[in-house]
């Protein structure tokens, strides 16, 4: 084992034994893409195994009915960890990251565990280390993990690939954004929250949401739960809809196949993200500059070029 | 603009520093315009940055334990024992993260805080020096 | 560094590009004709008063507080004593901008702080403490209540002070505050009833004052709050407007006093004075005349007695410097000249020691003469309006005037004052603002003497911070325990209940809360039952 497996091994098996330090160490080493030893996966059938995704626009009130939902499932389960994802700046990297402020009830609770994250340089909003520390976090005993994803300007479609189940967030009177994102959001959502159902406009968006909904079969038709969840209304619906989302799904094992899907989605991914690398050190070396010098003078075509260039990598990769 | 640095042997693609710093307020003070100004010039400088609001000592030590922080940032104002409490706190649970400090701070305030090791930053201080500090105490330069 | 003079931006502070003088053309147009208007004529902007300082001096009005209740009495006294012609109450912020008493989590964790920013009021009994031997019958006094959701207490608790030493209400002359900009953009407490709630909440202060106190002023909305934060001039005047129309059109919708008396009652606000002086002083005349077309144009109301906009201003906070604290006091100096200029009701100089604490007695005293030589040694009270007529300031105060128009426009576009400050967008043209500053003071295009320019690293005239005094948590915890042992808690119980149905309820909650404050309710009891009620708003930032 190299040095920094060893050390990695040693984080895990404090976080393991419930040290939140070495909990948090490992989330940071797997956001820097460190290779992590095996870790168990939720099991199906265990009710309070569950990664919850929740998204919508900036503004919605996610993360204060997030807060409002973890005091109420911690009750239940026992224990719930929550990931604020939030966007990286694509000028400098940098990142704001203010989910804890409305979070604050449970700032001592050791029940609760929260995590800001960053996308850093990822494209589509979640982070790949989300995945993984989501990973992580069940695997040390956080089995409910509410994962809080930032939707810019829209809902955040990526969640379905990292979430087992997903909840969208929207407002009353928003109905130009529902027309707009029909096709993702049915395609993600298994509950629609309107928050804020205090304020005008609730009826028509409440329309708006079942003129989406209407052409689902029965069976797999989302719920839609108001609340306000400042106040901390609606939120006790909340959680019984995803109990019942929860086991309609483990039941006609749409669950299972989901899990499967995000591990496929993940493997994939980090086949991608290992041909990035070796491109990106290829670019550096004489033989890239070769290829394209070919084939802008015209003596390689494209697909001859590229078939040459795909050598290379997949060689580089097997090096590693 | 920064370039994004990458890992040679992980490949991952980290922030620009891929330093994360803590930003909490001590006192129940809500003026949030100091605090904005710096935490918006750490983020333009690559850091992410955490934000809790207002935060007794023991919620700070917490978040910089679950959020794995290299660097907390405490905007003080009102007694210096509140800030001095929450300093000795941070200092004897998480081992080693480096503390600068902003806010209303007169100078005895501000020499019992240099005292424990905490770089102060009063009003008046220019961001570019600020950002040097975190650059600085996080290990960046 | 320091920018060469050919490629500097010749502008005012709020970014109005600057010639370099100005002709009788460059007045605008629409502005030409109110330029005859003399002082005390609508639409006002030359001033309220046509014999402004010679009959009227403003009114020197300084924040002041800390402590015990008798502390803070105390510096009342003293202030009145140097001079002060009304006075301020401030309530210690940790508590009472939050409604907790001081055996709350939130204020244990920092009892050292307690006291620090005002006098701890936690019942009508410490509030009867810091009013005493002060002749509230006859003198102007702001009964504290700055924040929205403390306001209703504060009033209830000054007002029952003064019925209890058998005073007539309908004659009492103050002012309460409750201000939007403080409350929810420029100090945003840790817990804070939503907006629309607050609304609730000053509409029927409004409406009580109406049928109870009519000499008193409700509500104050203090563009101050909003300024300090980072709103430039015109955004402040926009703001303001904005804000004063979503009183107004509470009103409106309940339809239980005539528009036109709520108008006068929201009349009376305050303004930040800042450095730039030509452009603060043309701000106090540009509001005049904003307010006057406002209700004119949107309410019709014309009455020169409710469109005369009554202005306080304090002169900003954050212009106050950590750096050689001396020259804070030429400062202060040049930012209350500007408000003289301008034409100015009532004011408040900010303390030499503001960046590094509350004001010791000697910055308060010499907030006290900078006024008084104001007032008495420059002859700057002769003659009203002095600016008026000046190419320059006439240009400047209608440009000012259109621009805070079209602020005013925008907010009504995204619907209305609350809704950008629930969304967040105003603290974003605030922060906005506040970099781009903060960014000039770093390429060196803006300069501070002794921060950026003229520093010196050990100032052989270092100012400590005024630190109060140390006993202010004991003592409250003492009175807090004494007010729940002795009070007749049947009483306070049924006062709570019945003002707890108030709030769950549309009838005006201040009758309720006089009741509880009679009955010695205390500050956290009240705090607690607007937590059942309404929750918390939910801060669009994060500090």
């Amino acid at each position: 084992m190299s040095s920094d497996a060893v050390v990695l091994s040693a984080l895990l098996a404090a976080a393991l034994d419930g040290d939140r330090q070495a909990l948090a160490r490992l989330i940071s080493a797997a956001e820097r893409g460190a290779t992590l030893p095996p870790l168990t996966p939720p099991t199906d059938r265990a009710e309070h195994q569950l990664c919850i995704g929740f998204t919508g626009a900036p503004g919605a009130g996610k993360s204060t009915l997030v807060s409002a939902l973890t005091g109420h499932l911690i009750a239940e389960a026992g224990a719930a960890a929550v990931l604020a994802v939030d966007p990286s700046s694509p000028f400098s990297r940098g990142a704001l990251l203010g989910d804890r402020v409305r979070m604050h009830e449970h700032a001592m609770d050791p029940r609760v565990f929260i995590r800001s994250m960053a996308t850093r340089s990822e494209t589509g909003g979640l982070a790949r280390a989300t995945q993984v520390a989501r990973r992580i976090l069940q695997a040390c005993g956080w089995g409910l993990v509410l994962l809080e994803t930032v939707g810019v300007g829209q809902v955040e479609l990526d969640v379905v690939y990292t979430a087992d189940l997903v909840v969208v967030v929207l407002n009353p009177g928003w109905g130009d954004e529902i027309q707009a994102n029909k096709a993702g959001l049915m395609e993600i959502a298994d509950i629609f929250v309107i928050n804020k159902a205090d304020r005008e406009g609730l009826e028509s968006t409440r329309r708006d949401i079942d003129a989406v909904i209407i052409n689902r079969p029965e069976h797999q038709r989302p719920a839609v739960v108001e609340t306000v969840a400042s106040e901390g209304k609606g939120v006790k619906e909340l959680a019984k809809a995803i109990s019942l989302a929860r086991e309609s799904l483990c039941a006609s094992g749409e669950l299972h196949r989901r899990r499967q899907r995000q591990f496929a989605t993940e493997l994939e991914q980090e086949l991608l993200r290992r041909f990035k690398v070796s491109m990106t050190q290829l670019r550096q070396e004489e033989s890239y500059g070769e290829l394209v010098e070919a084939l802008a003078s015209g003596a390689d075509t494209l697909d001859g070029a590229a078939s040459r260039l795909q050598k290379i990598v997949l060689g580089k990769i097997a090096l590693r | 603009m920064s370039e994004p640095t990458t890992n040679a042997t992980t490949g991952a693609t980290t922030s620009a520093t891929g330093k994360r710093v803590l930003m909490a307020k001590t006192g129940l003070d809500g003026h949030w315009r100091g605090p904005t100004i710096v935490a918006t010039a750490l983020r333009d400088a690559g850091f992410e940055v955490i934000m809790i609001g207002m935060a007794r000592a023991e919620e700070v030590v917490q978040a910089a334990i679950d959020e794995d922080v290299d660097l907390v940032g405490l905007n003080v104002g009102g007694h210096v024992d509140v800030a001095v409490r929450a300093v000795e706190q941070i200092q004897s649970s998480c081992d080693g993260v480096p503390i600068f400090a902003g806010g209303v701070v007169p100078p005895h305030a501000k020499r019992k805080l240099e005292a424990l090791g905490v770089e102060v930053y009063p009003p008046g201080s220019q961001l570019p020096e600020i950002v040097e500090a975190a650059r600085r105490l996080t290990g960046i330069i | 560094m320091q920018t060469p003079p050919e490629d500097r931006k010749w502008t005012s502070a709020s970014g109005i590009p600057l010639k370099s003088f100005y002709l009788p053309d460059d007045v605008p147009e629409g502005h030409r004709r109110v330029l005859g208007a003399a002082p005390g004529e609508p639409p006002f902007h030359r001033g309220a008063y046509a014999t402004g300082y010679r009959t009227k001096p403003w009114r020197i009005f300084q924040l002041s507080g800390f402590g015990k209740p008798e502390d803070e009495n105390e510096r009342i006294k003293f202030l009145l004593e140097q001079g002060e012609t009304g006075f301020l109450m401030e309530h210690d912020r940790n508590t009472a901008d939050h409604l907790y008493n001081v055996d709350h989590p939130e204020v244990l964790a920092r009892r050292e702080d307690v006291g620090l920013t005002g006098a701890v009021m936690q019942s009508v009994r410490d509030i009867d403490i810091c009013l005493r031997d002060l002749p509230i019958d006859s003198t102007y006094g702001h009964a504290g209540g700055a924040v929205v959701q403390h306001a209703p207490y504060a009033l209830a608790g000054y007002w029952t002070v003064a019925r209890r030493r058998g005073y007539d209400l309908s004659r009492l002359p103050g002012t309460g505050q409750s201000d939007y900009f403080l409350t929810y953009l420029g100090c945003v407490t840790k817990q804070q009833v939503p907006t629309d709630a607050g609304l609730r909440l000053n509409a029927d202060i409004i409406e009580f004052c109406d049928q109870y106190l009519p000499r008193w002023v409700p509500v104050s909305i203090a563009g101050y709050n909003g300024a300090d934060s980072g709103l430039n001039a015109p955004q402040e005047l926009g703001a303001l407007f904005a804000n004063a129309v979503e009183y107004l059109e509470e009103i409106k919708r309940r339809g239980t006093m005539p528009l036109a008396k709520a108008a006068r009652g929201c009349g009376g606000v305050s303004f930040r004075m800042s450095m730039d002086v030509f452009e603060e002083a043309s701000k106090l005349r540009a509001a005049r005349l904003m307010w006057t077309q406002l209700l004119a144009e949107r309410y019709d109301i014309t009455d020169p007695k409710v469109s005369n906009l009554r202005i306080h201003c304090v002169t900003a906070g954050s212009r106050m410097q950590y750096q050689q604290p001396f020259n804070n006091i030429v400062r202060g100096t040049l930012m209350g000249l500007a408000a003289a200029l301008g034409g100015v009701q009532s004011l408040g100089v900010s303390g030499y020691d503001e960046a590094l604490s509350i004001p010791s007695e000697h910055a308060h005293q010499m907030s006290v003469r900078i006024q008084q030589i104001l007032q008495e040694e420059t002859n700057i009270a002769s003659v009203t309006d002095p600016l008026g007529g000046s190419y320059y300031i006439e240009t400047l105060t209608a440009q000012l005037i259109e621009r805070a128009w079209a602020f005013f426009d925008e907010i009504q576009a995204q619907g209305g004052f609350l809704a950008c400050l629930d969304s967040g967008w105003l603290h974003q043209q605030a922060a906005e603002n506040q970099h781009q500053e903060f960014m000039a003071q770093a390429d060196g295009s803006q300069r501070i003497i002794g921060v950026t320019d003229h520093t010196d690293d050990v100032s052989p005239f270092e100012v400590d911070g005024f630190m109060g005094v140390d006993d202010a948590f004991d003592v409250a915890l003492e009175r807090l325990e004494a007010v729940r042992r002795e009070r007749h808690e049947k009483g306070a119980a049924d006062a709570m209940r019945a003002l707890e149905q108030a709030c769950r309820g549309d009838a005006n909650i201040m009758g309720p809360m006089m009741d509880a404050l009679e009955a010695e309710v205390t500050l956290g009891e009240i705090g607690d039952i607007y937590r059942q009620v309404w929750g918390d708003w939910s801060t669009p930032i994060q500090t």
